[in-house]
């Protein structure tokens, strides 16, 4: 994880468990928090920490390093810094555990790995097939290359929230099925 | 692998598409339909779409002549027995696609591939209505809509299909203007499986009709995702029943496996006929 502390704010950035989260806001008393939850459901951040005043989910962004930031209490600065760092912030009014884009994005790459499991297709097909059938600008494998850790620990998220068996991962994401 | 004399059996949208595209790639292409009136509409709405390249000189005037010539409208029981492909796009109801298989086994020569552009049958149950030895000929060739513009090609290989000559289609398409996909013959191919959770999940996020809402979930996966339409807008253009159905078949398919399970509002929205864009009323109104 970093962290960019300016004036009396904290921006924390990049993954971690959901107690590392955690920590950093209770070390952090007196600060104004921004943090990303991609993984994690906001809301139950909020009614613990009042200082955390917003979360943004860039752990799946691209390198057009668009993310979903939502506020509690609006922060131009924390807007600009954003912006300083590369990002381009889009504002929700949404509070979803693991956001819109990656909780949709995490179903659509576990779907994927359940056909790569099944043997249906090769990772290649599916994302050929994703790109060209259905015009979606990257194919699952390619979304989840090298975040496979953050997919997992997501769909882990929303199963804990829900007990909605639709969260379960693909056992090539989790070969434990621990949480299931 | 050379495909140079093609039948399609269906004239309706799926199958003048991919008729047009195989005549685009300089194949002799019979179009063939039971009824007189839809092989005339067909052949009709083609020529104009050739005339409309011709006029922005995508096309030259020769071209176009020679891909009339080569595309001809038929019934049935005249068309060429030595065809290389043969490729069924009629109803999707599954008796009248094994009768018309059955008769196709019957018909064209041993050397002639049947498939099917089937979205919703396992390709087996068609194939088992062919001889033995057809079915190491028979597969699966899903096209997405319009036939001519999209690039994917499902080639769907059914446990009897020969996998040189499944990879030979795929080589085949390869080499022209297709971006094919090989896979197995399992509900909803690749495609209409794995694209489901991007209906599923966003009305999951909104959980009720809130209009409000699911703009902003379009707007999200639009502008953060990049994706070309948000799955609401998406749904409303496709249709709520077509969409709802697929959903359905897939989740019945899998067993009715939870990550497939249709939402409560996309019943609820076919009961009330809120069906999309094409009855001005699905998750947005349109008047």
């Amino acid at each position: 994880m970093t962290n960019f502390s300016f004036d009396n704010i904290l921006l924390n950035f990049g993954f971690g468990t959901k107690e590392e989260k955690k920590n950093i806001l209770r070390e952090n008393p007196s600060k104004k928090i921004f943090m990303d939850l991609t993984c994690y459901d906001p809301s139950e951040f909020y009614s613990e920490f009042p200082h955390l005043k917003g979360s943004f989910a860039a752990l799946f962004c691209d390198e057009l390093k668009k993310i979903e930031i939502h506020f509690i209490e609006q922060d131009q600065t924390v807007l600009s810094k954003l912006i300083e760092l590369g990002f381009t912030p889009i504002e929700t009014s949404i509070v979803s555990c693991g956001f819109i884009f990656p909780r949709t994005i995490v179903q659509i790459i576990n779907e994927a790995y359940f056909a790569l499991e099944e043997g249906v297709a090769k990772k290649e097909d599916i994302n050929r097939a994703m790109k060209f059938g259905v015009n979606y600008p990257k194919g699952p494998f390619e979304w989840s290359d090298g975040r496979e850790i953050y997919v997992l620990t997501l769909l882990q998220e929303l199963y804990s929230k829900t007990k909605d068996k639709r969260y379960r991962p693909s056992r090539l994401l989790d070969p434990t099925l621990s949480s299931f | 692998m050379n495909l140079k004399k093609i039948v399609v059996i269906g004239a309706g949208t799926m199958g003048s598409g991919i008729a047009q595209w195989f005549t685009q790639q300089k194949c002799s292409v019979e179009l063939v339909d039971n009824s007189d009136e839809q092989l005339s509409r067909a052949l009709k709405s083609i020529h104009i779409s050739w005339d409309k390249l011709l006029e922005k000189k995508k096309l030259s005037l020769e071209e176009i002549t020679e891909m009339k010539e080569s595309l001809s409208i038929k019934k049935l029981d005249i068309v060429s027995k030595d065809a290389d492909l043969v490729i069924e796009a009629i109803i999707e109801n599954l008796e009248i696609k094994k009768d018309l298989f059955n008769k196709l086994d019957q018909y064209f020569n041993s050397h002639t591939i049947l498939s099917s552009n089937t979205s919703s049958f396992p390709i087996e149950l068609m194939a088992a209505a062919v001889s033995s030895e057809r079915r190491k000929r028979f597969v699966g060739l899903h096209f997405f809509n319009p036939a001519t513009i999209m690039k994917l090609v499902e080639v769907i290989r059914p446990k009897d299909a020969d996998e040189q000559l499944c990879h030979d289609l795929y080589q085949w398409f390869d080499s022209k203007d297709k971006r094919p996909a090989l896979c197995k013959d399992s509900p909803g191919f690749i495609v209409n499986r794995v694209a489901r959770n991007f209906y599923g999940e966003p009305l999951r996020i909104v959980e009720s009709d809130n209009e409000s809402k699911m703009k902003e979930v379009d707007h999200i996966l639009r502008e953060v995702g990049g994706f070309k339409m948000g799955p609401f807008e998406l749904m409303d253009l496709i249709g709520i029943d077509v969409n709802y159905s697929v959903t359905c078949s897939v989740w019945e398919a899998y067993q009715r496996e939870p990550r497939f399970a249709p939402h409560a509002l996309q019943k609820q929205m076919v009961e009330e006929k809120r069906l999309g864009r094409k009855a001005k009323r699905g998750f947005y109104k349109y008047d």
